[in-house]
């Protein structure tokens, strides 16, 4: 009874950080902008941070892949997502939601797919892969697309100017978590979880190696391709390098979401959790008037978040320092 | 069996040191016979400067990979110091007082990002990542002025730092160039002949041992990253006299290159394997490449894509991990 409320206890603490700077954001929101909470607004913020909400709840089946999961090519892969629905696809014919669907989780999955088999086969570490894949993707996007250009097809244009809640866009949400929570729950996640736990362990155990790792990489794959949607709806057009910056801003929710680094260890409700909060952080950095030096600002939170989250999460993952620095705490008190 | 496999280490060492030989022979070879005026006293001398910018930030990254760390906040320092120095110096402070409050400020941040990552050691590549971000930003902010943003800085520069990088000066190469030979040599005997060098190794090979050998592991990775901070910061100051002017994403193409440069140079990414005298060879073969790739007339986002590409293959030479069956 008791290891099994610890136990449950531990499982939840992951999610302390994120409610907690959750309630504080919407707290300062309420303050500084209370326009957040009419319709408008919370459509705004729905599809202002849908791209983030999704491209953190793919880099997440990455993380629990481990060991150090992170996913740095996200913000690069998306823009190509982007630039290939926008510039790209209309040339041959696809404009369609439901072709246009297909063919941006397609991408998204092949790209995984390609990271996830260098990885599982040769066995570099995801964060080097990752790595190159950025640099390489970055680049290529740039030569693709030199400036900014095109519009979104009509049907996703206005997605960034909606103004009724029930829209695709809560839609493409809704169902985008249903699909998050029907995988995550299937024996193969299990399998995915034990193996960025301890692949050792799931060796033995008859976890095949290669094929998990590829396929937590198709899974993230498809939430690239809904992310990168979600991204082309807010911009209404084509951007080579604006989306380069998710990079940093999923690794750092999807750390606040309580994800370890080590592996085995990340969830969707966390991510979600985290995305939220980096979008709350840069809306209520809006509100003040920081002027030329506004983007500097969410560069300097996003940053700090990420460090002071890193820390928390490292605190919280350790028992007995956390158990000593409790006992430190009361000693203090008593000699008060 | 243990004779085979030191034999078979030993081996893949100096596989490594080869191979980051005949690539320089193959892209030289390469570089003259598509690039016209390779061989030129103009095209060498700029080689060697552009190479001493990037030979000076990788000195830091060579010594976190080899202790088994990657710093990521190189190009974000880079960048800071950039323009930091120069708002220092118009704003009325000398010059060397400048540069040494630049000096001990990267010193500081680059300790904090050891001091965080020391007890999170898997997620080093992250803390360097936030720290870097927060410290451009907040550069940014400070150094920006009334109705101007803190992107770009402009001021005058002193002649004698534009001389740094001048290719006409007296003696026949940048100055800079002999800077970077200098500390190149310095990091190497560093590394080779004192007690920290070869505590170093022993943290990159095995904590464990490194900690019952009495090497004080957390100070160490401490003083690397603040060395690699430290670092950055001389290239981000000595790219002020070499530009003229301030901006803050100076640094941006040193965010992978400095990591490509020391995986090209053989330096094993999880720590123990390498140094800095063959990293200077991957930064010659970088800096020959990208030579090769303007003379083809790529622009520079292509060049990112080819080099992006090319760090797989290496990475799969230098960085792979054991397969689990072997370690049961």
């Amino acid at each position: 009874m008791d290891s099994r409320y610890k136990s449950f206890a531990r499982r939840q603490t992951t999610l302390v950080t994120p409610f907690m700077l959750l309630a504080v954001l919407l707290v300062l929101s309420a303050a500084r902008g209370p326009d957040l909470f009419t319709a408008n607004g919370l459509d705004g913020a729905m599809i202002g941070a849908a791209p983030l909400v999704l491209g953190t709840l793919a880099i997440t089946t990455i993380a629990i892949a481990g060991p150090a999961g992170v996913d740095l090519s996200i913000g690069p892969a998306m823009t190509l997502i982007n630039i290939e629905i926008v510039i790209e696809l209309p040339k041959v014919g696809i404009t369609g939601p439901v072709a246009v669907f297909a063919c941006a989780i397609g991408l998204g999955i092949a790209l995984q797919v390609v990271i996830g088999a260098i990885v599982a086969l040769l066995r570099v570490s995801t964060v080097v892969v990752t790595l190159a894949f950025y640099l390489f993707l970055d680049g290529l996007n740039t030569v693709l697309l030199p400036e900014p250009a095109g519009s979104a097809p009509d049907w996703l244009a206005n997605w960034g100017s909606e103004s009724h809640l029930l829209s695709p866009v809560l839609y493409t949400l809704v169902g985008s978590f249903v699909l998050w929570a029907l995988i995550s729950r299937t024996t193969f996640v299990r399998n995915v979880r034990l193996m960025g736990a301890d692949a050792r362990t799931a060796f033995v155990s008859g976890v095949r190696l290669v094929p998990t790792r590829i396929g937590a990489h198709v899974i993230a794959g498809v939430f690239v391709g809904l992310a990168s949607i979600m991204y082309t709806g807010l911009l209404g057009s084509a951007d080579p390098t604006a989306g380069s910056s998710y990079t940093l801003s999923a690794v750092t929710a999807l750390i606040i979401g309580g994800a370890s680094l080590t592996g085995g260890r990340a969830k969707g409700l966390g991510a979600v959790l985290g995305a939220t909060d980096i979008w709350l952080i840069s809306y209520v950095l809006g509100t003040f008037n920081f002027g030329l030096n506004a983007s500097y600002w969410i560069e300097v939170a996003t940053g700090g978040v990420l460090v002071v989250a890193l820390l928390v999460g490292a605190f919280l993952a350790n028992e007995d320092l956390a158990r000593r620095w409790r006992i430190r705490m009361l000693r203090g008190n008593r000699s008060k | 069996m243990a004779i085979l496999s030191k034999a078979r280490t030993t081996l893949a060492y100096q596989g490594r040191a080869t191979m980051a030989g005949v690539m320089l022979v193959v892209l030289v070879v390469l570089g003259s016979a598509t690039v016209s005026g390779f061989w030129s006293l103009e095209s060498l001398r700029a080689n060697l400067l552009i190479a001493s910018f990037l030979g000076i930030a990788t000195i830091g990254q060579a010594l976190c990979a080899l202790v088994g760390g990657l710093d990521l906040s190189i190009a974000f320092v880079v960048g800071a110091a950039n323009i930091a120095l120069l708002r220092l110096m118009d704003g009325g402070i000398p010059v060397g007082f400048s540069i040494v409050i630049v000096l001990i400020l990267a010193a500081a941040v680059g300790g904090l990002s050891g001091v965080i990552s020391s007890n999170l050691r898997g997620a080093t590549l992250v803390v360097t990542l936030g720290v870097g971000t927060a410290l451009l930003g907040l550069v940014q902010i400070l150094v920006s002025s009334s109705g101007v943003s803190g992107g770009t800085v402009e001021g005058n520069v002193p002649g004698w730092m534009q001389g740094l990088t001048s290719l006409n000066s007296p003696i026949g190469i940048a100055p800079c160039v002999i800077v970077w030979a200098v500390l190149a040599a310095l990091t190497i005997l560093f590394l080779r002949r004192t007690w920290i060098g070869r505590g170093l190794y022993a943290m990159g090979g095995n904590q464990v041992a490194a900690e019952r050998a009495l090497v004080p592991t957390r100070a160490l990775w401490i003083f690397v990253f603040s060395v690699s901070a430290v670092m950055a910061a001389v290239a981000g100051m000595i790219l002020l006299g070499f530009t003229g002017g301030g901006y803050s994403g100076v640094g941006d193409p040193y965010l992978f290159t400095t990591i490509a440069a020391v995986l090209i140079g053989g330096t094993s990414l999880v720590g123990g394997r390498g140094g800095y005298g063959l990293t200077v060879l991957g930064v010659l073969d970088l800096t020959v490449l990208q030579t090769i790739l303007s003379g083809f007339s790529l622009s520079a986002a292509a060049q990112e894509a080819i080099l992006g590409l090319l760090i797989l293959p290496l990475a799969a030479l230098y960085v792979r991990s054991p397969h689990p069956r072997m370690e049961i």
